[in-house]
């Protein structure tokens, strides 16, 4: 008797037969929305302005200039910013076992706040007129990535997910307190400035910041997708990954480090963006029926990406001039989803 | 079996576990061999799961040392742990999306590529897996749907592809039904002689760990009370002991635990013998009576039941026809008690001294419940309370207990 006579096959039930038709459509679908992306905008330009300006990157028109400097940057940034976001959330989700879990709940986004909000709050950097353009992206960064090194360091130090998600709250918590007495005693014109950032946008992108999220944050997806076999393991929990071999505790490092960098890395970025991280991992779950990360990692990514350059095109255009608040537009998306997701208990983790 | 085979694949010296500082369990030191089931016994809280979740390396010991196959546990790399060592948790998980094939494949993780990708030999472990706990008709189904003997199955299915040596299960009985119950048992016993699998596992069911155990460890007050083969170690003392109770028997010949009822509805006296009082004792047990009986022979089924109900028995010697001495101490017994059941035992030329004691609790005046079948003009059949069926007799005796009036009526 041979192996295949006597041995199962991994077949897959029909209706969970489905991750290529899937990979196929979104794929097309988000390159259609990145097409969609620059197409569309405040100025109206011919499909012959664009292709032309398109294949003259160096051209000295405005078309040319707003394309590449404003819409082509953006389309990206919205595609890569909603794709690291989810795979942050997809990591998180599986290291704490929890469906309700997203990349902020380790408090990056209130440590990028927090510090976002000295800078544009207080004037305590009035004179650093040379770094201007840069300095709310810095200040986020180095805010996001504190709270996130105290937290590890805490981590580091227990042993249980659910009291690594209540010491993120609390310090979330925590840098809110200090944001909101920031916000009661700033003048009122800085204020909005400063909400408007908290509730994120992919606008504003320079093309080095391109380069950073896709050499930076494709080194660490490459890792992570080397990396889903331990993960799938996780999936029963930290003593059976531990029991079929997984170093544990290099491994939650390794988990939670990269789930930060990337949200760490977007949210310095573009601000605290709701929603994606936590329910697009849903939806890649049930989009492609099944919880193996080495289907998930890609699909959520691309879900992502697709997901918040949809969301990004509404809030350009929806009520263009005026542009909504990403946040907004993606807790109108998200929430509902993560509702009806628990309502019907499809996803369980 | 030669002796290289049957070295220990465990060692466990001077072992001390638990948590933090406070150490649970001192002093531990006992070997495990390969195809030996062996079974954690031991109240609640005792420490089972903590020695579990140390053997596994879940936990580190707090002093002592551990060595499998060999080696150390501390300093072996976990890749090499996890192809000796599989676990079964009690942890509730229920990952989404996952079919039981592709759930118990995770299982190969210590054997497969750096991508977790299935050849043909891992997909030959996983069948051999599900097969080995009759759940190859789960293969396809989603595990999240499972029940939970299903589940437990399954789990027990993920451990084995890994292909250890060694299982260690955590109250693997604990929540199933009868059937997954039994079922599950006998898959592990299986493991043990077929593929010369050690499993280790916390049971609570102390009868049935005496029916498949090898060896079982005795776990009370901070240390292992006693380890050995159950046939041994497990004495109705040493089961009372370890459980601390006093209202119940553990009985080896009966293979499980005889309850003792309160003794404070008056005392029964039950004339029986060759197995047909064994339902009347525990019946009386159950409903709260204080039993005497006699007279039985010292290797019949009732004196067995009898005695681990903590009733007054008169015996005589196996095969011996019943002497006088004995259906005398039978009488003086008799009269203490408030009534009497006849269990409607055979009748041979051995006890017919039991038919004689049923006729002289009659003369004596005392109320006779009988369970022999009723047959008028025959000796005995005056004057007993007769009850066709053990309901009947609860019934009767329900009326008995309780000063009503019905067993008079019956008597006149």
């Amino acid at each position: 008797m041979t192996t295949s006579e006597c041995c199962l096959d991994p077949v897959r039930p029909l209706l969970l037969r489905r991750a290529p038709v899937v990979f196929a459509l979104l794929g097309l679908l988000t390159v259609l929305m990145l097409g969609i992306n620059v197409a569309v905008g405040s100025i109206a330009f011919s499909p012959a302005e664009i292709w032309q300006a398109l294949r003259n990157p160096a051209e000295a028109s405005t078309t040319s200039f707003i394309l590449w400097n404003i819409r082509i940057p953006r389309a990206i940034a919205a595609v890569f910013g909603g794709a690291y976001l989810a795979a942050s959330g997809l990591l998180l989700q599986i290291y704490f076992r929890n469906p309700i879990v997203g990349p902020y709940i380790l408090g990056i986004s209130s440590g990028a706040t927090l510090m976002v909000s000295f800078v544009m709050l207080t004037s305590v950097t009035v004179g650093w007129t040379l770094f201007t353009p840069f300095i709310s992206t810095l200040a986020a960064f180095a805010g996001a990535y504190a709270v996130m090194l105290i937290v590890l360091a805490i981590a580091s130090r227990i042993k249980g997910g659910v009291t690594l998600l209540i010491v993120g709250l609390m310090m979330g918590y925590l840098c809110g307190a200090v944001t909101a007495i920031l916000t009661a005693f700033a003048e009122k014109d800085k204020i909005k400035g400063f909400v408007l950032w908290q509730l994120g946008s992919f606008s504003g992108f320079k093309w080095d910041e391109i380069t950073i999220l896709l050499v930076l944050g494709g080194a660490i997806l490459a890792l992570l997708y080397v990396q889903s076999k331990p993960l799938n393991a996780f999936l029963l929990g930290e003593e059976y990954a531990a029991s079929m071999g997984v170093n544990i505790r290099r491994f939650r490092l390794l988990i939670l480090l990269c789930a930060c960098a990337l949200a760490g890395m977007i949210t310095s970025m573009a601000g605290p963006v709701a929603f994606i991280g936590m329910a697009v991992p849903h939806m890649a779950r049930l989009g492609f029926g099944t919880s193996d990360n080495r289907i998930l990692i890609p699909g959520a990514c691309l879900t992502g990406g697709l997901v918040a350059s949809l969301c990004d095109l509404i809030a350009r255009t929806v009520m263009a001039p005026v542009e909504l608040p990403l946040s907004a537009v993606t807790a109108f998306f998200g929430a509902p989803i993560v509702i009806t997701l628990l309502l019907k208990r499809r996803v369980k983790l | 079996m030669n002796m290289p085979a049957n070295r220990p694949i465990i060692s466990v010296r001077g072992l001390s576990v638990g948590y933090g500082n406070t150490p649970v369990l001192r002093d531990l030191a006992f070997d495990c061999r390969p195809g030996q089931f062996i079974s954690l016994l031991g109240p609640n809280g005792a420490g089972k799961t903590t020695l579990l979740r140390t053997l596994s390396r879940h936990l580190s010991p707090l002093a002592g040392e551990i060595r499998v196959q060999g080696r150390p546990l501390a300093s072996l790399p976990a890749m090499d742990l996890a192809r000796i060592m599989a676990v079964v948790l009690t942890d509730r998980i229920a990952p989404p999306l996952f079919t039981v094939f592709e759930f118990v494949a995770l299982g190969r993780y210590p054997h497969t590529d750096y991508l977790g990708r299935l050849g043909a030999g891992d997909r030959l472990a996983v069948t051999t897996s599900l097969a080995a706990v009759h759940a190859l008709n789960l293969a396809h189904r989603l595990f999240a749907d499972l029940s939970d003997g299903e589940r437990q199955k399954v789990l027990m299915a993920r451990a084995l592809a890994q292909e250890p040596q060694v299982l260690l299960l955590d109250e693997p009985t604990i929540h199933l039904d009868l059937k997954h119950r039994v079922e599950v048992m006998a898959i592990l016993r299986d493991l043990c002689r077929t593929k010369n699998i050690t499993v280790i596992a916390s049971l609570h069911d102390v009868d049935v760990a005496a029916k498949v155990s090898d060896r079982v460890a005795l776990i009370k007050d901070g240390g292992m009370i006693d380890w050995g083969a159950p046939e041994s170690a497990l004495t109705p003392e040493a089961v009372a002991g370890l459980y601390d109770f006093d209202k119940a028997e553990f009985n080896r010949h009966l293979g499980g635990i005889e309850l003792r009822g309160e003794g404070d509805r008056g005392r029964a006296f039950v004339v029986g013998g060759m197995g047909s009082g064994a339902l009347v004792y525990r019946m009386l047990a159950k409903k709260g009576f204080a039993i005497a009986t006699g007279v039985v022979h010292t290797n019949d089924l009732d004196c067995f039941v009898a005695r681990s109900l903590g009733a007054d028995c008169v015996t005589v010697d196996p095969m011996e026809t019943i002497d006088a001495a004995a259906a005398q101490q039978a009488a003086t017994l008799l009269d203490d008690c408030d009534f009497v059941i006849d269990s409607g035992f055979m009748i041979g030329a051995g006890n017919l001294a039991n038919f004689d004691l049923v006729q002289t609790a009659l003369n004596r005046g005392k109320t006779v419940f009988s369970l022999r079948p009723h047959e008028p003009g025959t000796p005995l059949a005056a004057g007993c309370v007769h009850c066709n069926t053990a309901v009947q007799l609860i019934e009767a005796l329900d009326g008995f207990a309780a000063p009503s009036t019905l067993c008079r009526v019956q008597e006149a």
